[in-house]
Formats: C-alpha cells, sequence, structure tokens
C-alpha cells in the first residue's frame, strides 16, 4: 500500500509564531510566575571563599526568625540523595570521555567549599525576603584553605587538590593522532605556534534558573516539579533515581522558559535539594536563582588553553595541525555530562573543513577553584574554531596570502566524506561555495581597498574569516562515536482527535525555539492539515512522551523526523478509512487542506472531522481490515549526525586610542540543509551572533589571583546590548542532508559557533599594522592598549 | 576564622519607609536615626547596593514627595531642586540654553528607564567617582545647597567630594538643591566619555570648561577627570599649563600627558592604572581639540 | 527534624498601597522593602512583568509610572503609592493586539519571551517620545534592555515597523 506524500505548504514559509501572542500579552508563564497555595520560598547560603573547610555551621539565631520553617546543611539532606556522578550512564546523559576520573559531588558542601558561590545550607520561609533575612544569620565556621586559580598551575603536583578523593586535578586526558604529525612538522617549509587562552563564558539566560516542587505523602505520595529546563522526561529521569521515587509518581513539568542555551541541560544539586525540602516541611518550595547565584554558581563554559600548531608548504597548503586543549573546568563536574566536553568539542572541531592529512590532539581537563563548567550553546566548537581560524590567519599574514584563498586552497570538497579526527562522516555541504559567497556578499576587494584608506586616516578596520562547520542533531550514533555507548530516544506522539484536531505531543523542551510553530508546520503540511488544525504539546512528563530534551542543535530535526513517521502511519489509516467511505483505491486518496480527497475528482472527500469521526464512533463505516481504528501513532527518530557549515566574516573597526572594538557587519553564508522556517532559523543565527560578539568582547567572568569572583554582577559581566550587535546580513546555501529523513541539518549552534574566531581574527587584522598577536577572548579595551603598548614599547626597544 | 558573609541574594534587608511631606521633617527623621538612616531620591543607585544588601539602612526618607525640592529655574544661574529626575533636566529648555554641556553629559547617564527615576541631586550624593553629573557639577564650579538640624549650608563643589562614594554631606543633611554659575561671555565647554556600551559608567571621561579670549587664549578653566580615582578629579596641572595659552597641537599634547601622570586610578577588571592615564590623555586631548571649535556667548 | 523551625504566624512591617495598574484600582500589602516588581506579580498576581536581575541592569522589569519608563525592581511598592502604572498585559486592546506586539511577532523580535514585557514598554515609551525614530535612536534608546535571543535586529525591525503603523493611523485618524 503506497499512501500519498501530501504538497508542501507550511515547509520552508515564513510563518510567523503560534507562540508569540500569549508571549506578547505578558500572559507566558515561566516558573516564577506560578503560585501554589502554601508554597515557601528556599534561598541558599554560599561559600564566599574559594576553598574553605567548613568547621561547622550554626543554624539556630537564623531559624529562630519568625517566619523561617526549616534549614538545612549537607548534614541533613547529603545522606537522602546523592552524590551527582558525571558522565554516569544511568542518568540518561553522556559518557563523553571514559577515561574520567569519577568526581562525586554531595548535594550541600558539607566538609570544604570549593568555590566562590558554592552552596552549603538551605533556609525555606515565608518568602524570600525573609529567607535570606535568615541566611545572614547562618554562622558557618569557615578555615580558608590555598586555592588553585589557574589550570596551568592545577597540574602541578604540590598544586592545591581541589578533590580530594582524587590522585590528581587533571581529571581527564586524551589524545588523538592521524597520519604523522611530527613527521610532517618536521619536514614543512613553515610552521607556526600560538597559545590561544579562550576565556570563561557563561550562558547567562535572561531568566535564571527556578524550581518548584511539590512532594505529597501519603497514599498518593508523589513530586511534582515545575523546572525552568531543556529536557523534561531526562531530569524526571535524574530525580526518579536521586529521590528513589517511581516515575510513576514524578512528574516534571516545563513551563514557558526564559532561555536556556545549554545552561538548563544539566542536572543541579538545587534540582534534587528543594524536592527534599519540600518533603521535609510537607509544602511546596520554591527557589528562582537570582543573578548573582547564576554568575557564581550556575556553571560558566569553555575555559580552554589551546597551544596550536600548523605546518604549511610555500603555497599555504597545510600540511599539518596539531592542538593541545587543556581545560580550565573548575571545581566539579557538570551532570550529566563531562568536564571533557568543551576540550573533547574543541578536538572534535579542530579540522572543520580543512583538508589536512596530519592531524593530531590532546585534551585535559583539570579542576581549580572556580565555577564549574559545563554545556553553553556551541559546546567546545567554539573554541575548536577560534584556535584553528586564528593559526589559518597567521598562515595567511606571514605567508602574504589573501586569508579568502587560503582558505580556498585548504578547503575539502562539497561531497559526504570521512571525517579523519571523528569517526563518523561529514554529510556533505558546501564548503568552498559558503566562502565565496561571502566574499561577494561582503564586497571583500573594494573593503580591502577601503581598509588601506583608512590607515592612511589613523582609522583601523579589520576583516575576520571562519569557515565553520557545526556539528548537530546529537542522537545515539553521535555520542557513540564520541565514546559513549548511550542510545538516544525520542518518542512524538501523533494524534488526530474526534473533531479533526491534530495534536503533536513531544517531550523536546524549547525555550525560544519556536517548536509549537515549526512542529506545527510540519505535522500540517505531513497529514495534508489546515495548521490552525495542528496543536504542540510540550515538555510535560506525564502529557508527551520520552525525550532526551532540546540541546545539541537536535530538536528540529529529530522532532521533524519522528513527525514524518508518525504522520505516514496516520495518513495510511486514514486514507484506508476515506478510501472504504468514498469507495476509491486506498492508492488515490490524496491529502490537503484538511481532506482526503479521490484524486481526480476534488469533490469526493471527507474532512479529517469526517475521518475521524469514523474511526472514532463508527464501528460499521470503517473498512473491515482497518485493524485497531485509532488515529495516533508514536514514533521515534534518532537521526545520523549532521555537519551544518558556512562561512561568517565580520568587519570590527578598532579605535587604537581607547581600545574600543565596535563590530560594524557580520556577513554569514549558512548552509544548514533544507530549512523548514526561514524566520526562526535567521533568528536563531542572529542570536547566536550576538552571543559571539558578547563572548569575544564583552563578557567576562574574572577570578582575582586568590579565586574571588570579580564578575558578580551584570555592571562587571557585560552583556551586548541593541548598540553593540549589527543586523546580520544572512545569506543561505541549501545541501539537503542525506543523513536525515526532512534533509535538515542541526543549525541553532552555528552562530555562536563561528562568530567569535571571526570577530578574533577580524581584530587581528585591524591591528596587523602593529605587528600584536590577538592571543585570547574576550579582547576587550584594555587588552587592545595593552597589546598596542606592548608592541610599541618592544619597537621602541628595537630602534635604540 | 569568623563567619564572612557570603553574598547573599538579592532582596532588600528590612527598613522603615518614611515619606515626609517637607525638608524638616526629612531631617528631623534622619537625626533621629542618627546615621542608619538615608535619604532615598529616585534610588537607581541605591536601591541595587540595597538588593545586593551592600547598603543597609535602618530607615530610608523618600524626599520625592517632597514638592519644593522638584525644577529648574533661572537666575542668571541655573538652580535645580535636589530630587528633579535627571530626565527632566535633560529635557530643560533653560538647561539647554545654559549649560548645553550638561544636556549632553546626562544623554549619557544611564538608560532612559533610570534617567526617568533617577534624580540630580541623587547621583550628586552618592558621589560615584565614575559617574557623570557629579563631574560636570565640579566642572562648572556649581555649589549644593544641604538642609540639616542646624539649617542651611552652601558647599562649593570643590570642597563636596571627599573620597570614594563620599560627600561632605552630613548624615543628617537632605541636599536641597544644586546652583549652577551663569555662562560666562566667552566660555566653551566639551564632555567626552569613554564607556564599553552605551549607558555605562565611564571607564574615563572628561568634562572640559573654558573661558577663552578674543585670540583664543585661555583665560580659565576647569577641566574635570572621571573615573580616574576616587572622587573626579579637577586636572589643576593641566589647568595651570593652558592658562594664557592657545591651544595648539603642542600645547595639547602637553596637557595630555600632564593628565595622565597627575591622575591616580584605580585598577579594576575593565582598565589597569596604565590603561586609565592612556585614555586620560586622550580625552584630554580630544576636549581641549574640541573647546578651540566652539563658540561662547557672545559677551 | 530538628532544624525545621516551630509553626508561626509572624508580624511584619505590612502597609496597604493602592496602585492603578492598567486603568484598574488595586490594593495590596507591601513591606517597606517590597519592591515593585514582587508587588506587581506576587501581590497583584501580573506575572507579566519579568525580573532578570534585581541589578537594575537587564531591564525586563520596565513598566510605566505615571506614563515614565521605571525599572520595577529599582522601586519600592510604598514609592509609587497613588500612581498609575502601567505594564505589558495593558498593552493590548482587548483581543487585539497593540501595533508593537504585532509588529514584534511579524519581525521575529522575540524568541523566549523573558525580555520581551520590558521591550514593549520601552518601545512604547520611545515612540510616543519620538514618533520617528531611527535605527540609531532605537538602538540607544533600548540599551538598558537586554535580549539574549535575538540579537535586537528582529526587535529593531519591529520598532521601526510599529512606529510607521502608528504614525500612519495617527495620520489616517487626525
Amino acid at each position: 500500500m503506497s499512501v500519498q506524500t501530501p504538497q508542501h505548504r507550511y515547509v520552508g514559509e515564513r510563518l510567523v509564531r503560534v507562540e508569540d501572542p500569549r508571549l506578547l500579552r505578558g500572559r507566558g508563564q515561566y516558573v516564577d510566575d506560578i503560585d501554589l497555595p502554601g508554597m515557601a520560598h528556599a534561598a541558599f547560603v554560599r561559600s564566599p571563599f574559594p576553598h574553605a573547610r567548613i568547621n561547622g555551621i550554626d543554624v539556630e539565631a537564623a531559624l529562630a526568625l519568625d517566619g523561617v520553617f526549616g534549614i538545612f546543611t549537607g548534614k541533613d539532606l547529603n545522606h537522602l540523595a546523592g552524590p551527582l556522578i558525571a558522565g554516569r550512564n544511568d542518568y540518561g546523559g553522556a559518557t563523553l570521555g571514559s577515561d574520567l576520573l569519577e568526581t562525586k559531588r554531595q548535594l550541600l558542601a558539607a566538609d570544604k567549599a570549593r568555590h566562590v558561590g558554592d552552596a552549603v545550607a538551605v533556609v525555606v520561609a515565608r518568602d524570600r525576603y525573609l529567607a535570606e533575612d535568615a541566611c545572614e544569620l547562618v554562622h558557618v565556621d569557615w578555615e580558608p584553605l590555598p586555592a588553585v586559580v589557574d589550570a596551568n598551575e592545577a597540574l602541578s603536583d604540590d598544586s592545591p587538590r581541589v578533590d580530594e578523593a582524587l590522585a590528581s586535578n587533571n581529571i581527564v586526558h586524551k589524545d588523538f593522532e592521524t597520519g604523522d604529525v611530527q613527521a610532517a612538522m618536521d619536514s614543512a617549509p613553515h610552521v607556526f605556534r600560538k597559545r590561544f587562552h579562550h576565556g570563561r563564558c557563561h550562558p547567562a539566560p535572561l531568566e535564571p534558573r527556578g524550581i518548584i516542587a511539590d512532594w505529597t505523602t501519603g497514599a498518593d505520595r508523589g513530586v511534582t516539579v515545575w523546572i525552568s529546563h531543556q529536557m523534561a522526561h531526562l531530569m524526571r529521569t535524574y530525580l526518579s533515581e536521586l529521590l528513589q521515587m517511581p516515575e510513576g509518581r514524578l512528574r516534571v513539568i516545563v513551563p514557558d522558559v526564559g532561555g536556556g542555551f545549554g545552561l538548563k541541560a544539566h542536572l543541579f544539586t538545587e534540582d534534587v535539594v528543594i524536592p527534599l525540602v519540600s518533603r521535609a516541611l510537607d509544602r511546596p518550595v520554591k527557589w528562582i536563582e537570582d543573578r548573582y547565584e547564576n554568575l557564581a554558581a550556575s556553571n560558566h563554559a569553555r575555559e580552554v588553553f589551546c597551544d596550536i600548531e600548523a605546518a604549511a608548504d610555500d603555497d599555504g597548503r597545510l600540511l599539518a595541525l596539531r592542538m593541545k586543549f587543556l581545560g580550565d573546568v573548575g571545581a566539579y563536574s557538570p551532570v550529566p555530562y563531562t568536564p571533557w566536553i568543551d576540550v573533547g568539542m574543541a578536538a572534535k572541531s579542530m579540522l572543520g573543513s580543512y583538508d589536512i592529512d596530519n592531524v593530531g590532539y590532546t585534551t585535559d581537563a583539570v579542576l581549580t577553584n572556580k565555577c564549574p563548567t559545563g554545556a553553553y550553546r556551541g559546546v567546545g566548537q567554539t573554541v575548536g574554531q577560534c584556535a584553528r581560524e586564528s593559526i589559518v590567519d597567521d598562515v595567511a599574514r606571514k605567508l602574504d596570502i589573501d586569508p579568502f584563498e587560503l582558505r580556498l586552497r585548504n578547503c575539502i570538497g562539497d561531497e559526504p566524506r570521512v571525517n579523519p579526527i571523528g569517526p563518523h562522516h561529514y554529510d556533505g555541504g558546501s564548503y568552498a561555495e559558503c566562502l565565496r559567497k561571502a566574499r561577494d556578499v561582503l564586497g571583500y576587494d573594494e573593503l580591502r581597498e577601503r581598509q588601506l584608506e583608512l590607515r592612511e586616516q589613523g582609522r583601523y578596520i579589520g576583516i575576520g574569516i571562519c569557515n565553520f562547520m557545526e556539528h548537530g542533531a546529537w542522537g545515539s550514533k553521535t555520542y557513540r562515536a564520541h565514546g559513549a555507548d548511550r542510545p538516544f530516544i525520542d518518542l512524538v506522539r501523533l494524534t488526530v482527535e474526534p473533531g479533526g484536531s491534530v495534536v503533536v505531543a513531544t517531550g523536546l523542551t524549547p525555550n525560544g525555539q519556536g517548536h509549537e510553530t515549526t512542529f506545527a508546520q510540519l505535522a500540517a503540511d505531513a497529514l495534508g492539515a489546515d495548521l490552525e488544525q495542528v496543536r504542540v504539546v510540550q515538555a510535560d512528563t506525564e502529557r508527551t512522551p520520552f525525550s532526551m530534551g532540546t540541546r545539541g542543535s537536535r530538536s528540529g530535526v529529530v522532532g521533524s523526523g519522528a513527525i514524518l513517521r508518525a504522520a505516514e502511519d496516520l495518513r495510511e489509516k486514514m486514507a484506508q478509512i476515506a478510501a472504504h467511505q468514498l469507495e476509491a483505491a486506498v492508492e488515490d486518496i490524496e491529502f490537503g487542506g484538511g481532506k482526503a480527497s479521490v484524486r481526480g475528482a476534488p469533490s469526493q472527500a471527507l474532512t479529517f472531522r469526517e475521518i475521524a469521526q469514523i474511526a472514532y464512533f463508527a464501528p460499521e463505516k470503517q473498512p473491515e481490515d482497518i485493524g485497531e481504528p485509532a488515529l495516533v501513532s508514536t514514533r521515534s527518530y534518532d537521526p545520523d549526525p549532521t555537519y551544518g557549515n558556512g562561512t561568517v566574516v565580520a568587519v570590527v573597526e578598532v579605535d587604537v586610542k581607547t581600545g574600543i572594538v565596535k563590530t560594524e557587519r557580520i556577513v554569514f553564508v549558512e548552509d544548514c540543509g533544507v530549512v523548514l522556517n526561514p524566520m526562526i532559523v535567521d533568528g536563531q543565527i542572529a542570536g547566536g551572533v550576538a552571543q559571539g560578539i558578547g563572548q569575544s568582547l564583552l563578557e567576562q567572568l574574572a577570578y582575582d589571583v586568590d579565586g574571588q569572583l570579580l564578575s558578580g554582577t551584570l555592571k562587571d559581566f557585560l552583556y551586548p546590548t541593541a548598540g553593540d550587535v549589527p543586523s546580520v546580513e544572512i545569506a543561505h546555501v541549501v545541501t539537503p542532508s542525506p543523513a536525515t529523513t526532512s534533509g535538515m541539518k542541526g543549525v541553532a549552534e552555528s552562530g555562536i559557533i563561528a562568530t567569535p574566531a571571526a570577530v578574533v581574527n577580524a581584530v587581528a587584522d585591524a591591528l596587523s599594522p602593529f605587528s600584536v598577536e590577538v592571543d585570547h577572548t574576550p579582547i576587550t579595551p584594555n587588552d587592545v592598549r595593552a597589546l598596542l603598548r606592548a608592541a610599541q614599547a618592544s619597537s621602541q626597544a628595537a630602534t635604540t | 576564622m569568623p563567619a564572612a558573609a557570603g553574598a547573599v541574594g538579592m532582596k532588600p534587608a528590612a527598613f522603615r519607609y518614611v515619606a515626609p511631606a517637607d525638608i524638616d521633617e526629612a531631617v528631623a527623621v534622619l537625626a533621629e536615626h542618627g546615621g542608619d538612616a538615608k535619604v532615598l531620591a529616585g534610588g537607581q543607585s541605591l536601591i541595587p547596593l540595597m538588593n545586593m544588601r551592600m547598603s543597609r539602612p535602618t530607615a530610608l526618607v523618600d524626599v520625592c514627595r517632597i514638592a519644593s525640592l522638584s525644577g529648574v529655574s533661572a537666575n542668571g544661574g541655573l538652580t535645580i531642586g535636589a530630587a528633579t529626575r535627571q530626565a527632566s533636566v535633560a529635557a530643560s529648555p533653560l538647561v539647554a540654553d545654559a549649560w548645553p554641556v550638561l544636556t549632553e553629559a546626562l544623554s549619557h547617564v544611564g538608560h532612559p528607564a533610570t534617567r526617568s527615576r533617577g534624580t540630580f541631586g541623587g547621583s550628586i550624593a552618592h558621589a560615584d567617582p565614575s559617574a557623570e553629573i557629579p563631574a560636570v557639577l565640579l566642572a562648572l564650579g556649581g555649589e549644593v545647597v544641604a538642609k540639616g538640624p542646624g539649617g542651611e549650608r552652601v558647599i562649593p563643589a570643590d570642597d563636596l567630594f571627599i573620597a570614594h562614594f563620599t560627600t561632605d554631606l552630613a548624615e543628617d543633611e537632605v541636599l536641597t538643591e544644586v546652583r549652577l554659575p551663569r555662562r560666562e561671555p566667552g566660555v566653551v565647554s566639551v564632555f567626552s566619555e569613554v564607556v564599553r556600551r552605551r549607558g555605562d559608567f565611564a571607564l574615563v571621561g572628561v568634562v572640559a570648561v573654558a573661558q577663552m579670549d578674543d585670540d583664543k587664549r585661555v583665560r580659565s578653566s576647569r577641566i574635570v577627570l572621571f573615573g580616574v580615582g576616587e572622587v573626579p578629579f579637577r586636572a589643576s596641572g593641566v589647568e595651570d599649563l593652558i592658562r594664557g595659552q592657545q591651544l595648539d597641537d603642542s600645547i595639547v599634547a602637553e596637557a595630555a600627558r600632564h593628565a595622565a601622570q597627575e591622575i591616580d586610578p584605580i585598577p579594576d577588571v575593565q582598565g589597569s592604572v596604565e590603561y586609565r592615564r592612556e585614555l586620560a590623555a586622550d580625552r584630554v586631548g580630544l576636549a581641549l581639540r574640541q573647546l578651540t571649535t566652539q563658540e561662547g556667548v557672545p559677551a | 527534624m530538628s532544624n525545621v523551625a516551630p509553626v508561626s504566624d509572624g508580624s511584619q512591617d505590612l502597609r496597604v498601597i493602592r496602585v492603578v495598574v492598567n486603568g484598574e484600582t488595586h490594593t495590596g500589602m507591601a513591606e517597606s522593602r517590597t519592591l515593585l516588581s514582587d508587588f506587581l506579580r506576587h501581590e497583584l498576581g501580573l506575572t507579566g512583568t519579568h525580573v532578570g536581575c534585581e541589578q537594575g541592569v537587564c531591564g525586563s522589569c520596565t513598566v510605566l509610572v505615571d506614563g515614565e519608563l521605571c525599572r520595577s525592581c529599582l522601586t519600592f511598592a510604598a514609592q509609587v503609592e497613588g500612581s498609575r502604572i502601567e505594564t505589558v498585559e495593558g498593552i493590548a486592546d482587548g483581543d487585539e493586539l497593540h501595533p508593537i506586539q504585532r509588529a514584534f511577532q511579524d519581525n521575529h523580535g522575540l524568541q523566549c519571551g523573558f525580555c520581551t514585557p520590558g521591550m514593549l514598554i520601552t518601545t512604547r515609551a520611545l515612540i510616543e517620545s519620538n514618533p520617528d525614530p531611527s535605527e540609531a535612536e532605537i538602538r540607544e534608546h533600548l540599551s538598558g534592555n537586554v535580549c539574549r535571543c535575538t540579537g535586537y535586529a528582529g526587535i529593531v525591525a519591529a520598532v521601526q515597523q510599529a512606529a510607521r503603523e502608528i504614525a500612519s493611523a495617527d495620520g489616517g485618524g487626525a
């Protein structure tokens, strides 16, 4: 039996979002908007020291405060659940990096605090104000310990040990080589080296984290959790195991989420503490992370030292590339991932679309007394592109080859091919075409002329390129390729209701990506329904089937694959009913406009409602061979990995007197295969670009030499604002992916994966007349001036 | 080791809110609390500190309901009520006419949503060394009026800023008005600052005011740098250097170098001492060059 | 458990606050220290106004007080006793989205929606004071409102569209 595939009406269209009206009216519902009867409010007591023994905690004065319901320390809670162990398979996460030294994190630090902001007690009170009053009255007897703040120092044997249960601060080491890197380096005419420090970043969603837990006891015992998160079902899995509560009695609801960017794809200790204190106090408890907690104690990301070596011939052909990545991963492993994710993904993405035979890397991840690091949009890939593109521009400059030309000379072909440093395939793309297109959109030659003219006037613009790949659509095969043998499963349930409505139920957990719109577009086209008929239900473990959640640019690809499969099942069933009723052959039934009709006789048609009425309520009108008439199908999809690609070019102007860098233009040529909704794709790119500019030029998480956080407020951690980000000039190339049913590739991270490298290179290009080396992010005005000052001093020294 | 208070939260500690109807009542409430009370005006600097519990007064005396504290009037110079919103001062034609440099500076103070609440006097009393308004007050040679239990007194700007976030105002005094002098013929002025992002506090800024002779020589000047130390800083070395001089390239360059050396910047995450010296030189140079292009009001 | 406090009713420094929000009179209780953002959200149940930092930086909590922009996390409820307040909930006219809201939808000026209420209110104040803002003026006016999702391009385009539509509607009505 072959049932027709309907014509596309919605896929590929720039449809406005169905979720917008409620958000625009202030009628969204975020965690902190939820109020339950009798609800209490939690606040945490956190360490002011980077490393300190806890000799005792006195809660008496705090507990005596009127309106304080309870105060809990590690002694009260740690034996009830935990510890949290990163990389454990049974957390449903990923054992990325199997050589990992296992770290165990207690719910509340009981023996010693390991970073500024480490939580040691939780206060629960009538309201948040009072809870914070009580936090101030909790007396902790601290004994400060020497702290290690720098990853390079943490490697040394006499460094303070962050986790005394481990033999070393270095908790994962891996290396890899293909070809013969050393031989290639030895025989190459040119070898280039540099050390690049990729600074600490923070996803910093505008809505901080937050959770409400309502634990009921007795016959109907169970826990309901509302949490701002990216993985509703996995959170239930984690909590079920940790709280020893059967999944059937645990409900996780993710309401509207004010941005996630990977931060909300973790299990944090607070997520376990709040349910436990709800149980202890027999009332619902809410905790909303404040901005200081967010900056000090929610996961930072991607602080990596990169030692880079590249060998080239006289024509700029790259002969070998070797990188050592040393990650400063902070005080604990992120759960469920491991601290290997940043250095590992940096390594896996170091080659990109370059055709180099001899490639090697080593990765190390080192504990320090700073905030733990975890997943942030573009995990590691940003670091990998920065390291590679930075040395590529060095090669171009020193061999006096145009940077576009050098990249074209080293570019792989468009066909699908083996990725020499990863076991899985590239699914094909438009690697050289994107470079050329970006050059055209930019008006490159004229811009180079303009650059020279401006230099004469003492103005310095720079052009920076990043030819990138985005590794998306994470699923089982991806994880296996990264050494984590952990199946991924994502189910979507598609239902045609008796009245003809179509309901898409998915556990994918959006946080601004517009799934209510894009999944409706897909389902409407896949069934031949009208868009208005389709409703998307998501992110509630009691109303949606299991999913691994929204992360790693996977939801669009995974969701579309499962929707297409489920729709095929439903079309088959509906075609049978329609064919029987219309006295036509099943093969002649067409779907479109919310109807099933007979090919060539459009007036012979049944609406979805009419078909559903038969399926649900009129067995006598069903064909005998219908089997189960239910118009519901639950299907899964586990894609092959996809590799989007593209080229981003940044144009900056550096004021050499003040060091201020202004991003004048961003040209972004992107190939993410088939585009579901161009408006949403462009929005993902533009948002990622802004974050990329932020992390390259503005956002900084600084610690002093003793380990004190210097960036605990938004006066210090500088988000890019409207004046700091130009409107991105986006162009598309479409190479449908042969790896996915929809032809789509993951796209949500490309902006942030690629932009920092382009911005770094643009600053370096602008400053090229001064012989300075731009070797870190963020590049602050203070840093630009320091580079120029040093260059001036050394040129003066050279002339005297 | 005794417990160091960890950073806690984002909700202020408890206090008593008082909204007196007149200044005398405000002064009385402040006196009653003996230094533990604070004046609340727009709150745009104070409330963030209270939310983070870095400031914890036992009482707040809201002066924004005292009508006599708001408004701008011209009387040769300008009199600006201490509780006048920054946005109102920025929009005042009287201000734009008398001291356009103040109107210009105000457009760089925070953001629309902070200027509409933040008050002119509040910024002065808060005395952030990186803030624009205190620097303008000092550069214009203005004065403030304070009322305390002993009555009113006038404090010249030169005597007002004592230390980091500290003024000469006593704990039981209310800043009531700010007085700016008349703009004399031949007086020109420039505001310029370097910021990371629009609306941020300055890395370094300058307010330069000079009275020029007919032959474009500097008769007198007040050159104030901000973001360069504990308080808004009068670069008196630069003032001495340019007095009686035409602002040609060599004198400007020398003045810029001088500015860099006479400040005592405090290093922080945003900028080293060296960097701030460079910025001070850059801004002073820029400001002096711009002074020469301006026309003062005719005699 | 020994660390659970005995039940108590407590007594607080509470006062009655009366405000007119979106044209409707509301009365609620607040401590002296209750922030306007908390008063609107948790006492009056108007949760459309969001709180992103409580450090006065992100702009999510922006409302209008007596027609002027105000960061509700930098204002005590007691300070606005007797004032007229406008929040995001009051922008639309019944079922009909306001032209500013429609423009944000048309131009993908929002993703997660968290900064959106502050953006809408700030835009409204801008267009009232400057009916034909340039792109530079828009970016400057919005510089105190952080968006982490959109990269601002959609927001800027939305403000431009809204200004055009409001101007032509006003022109048509005059």
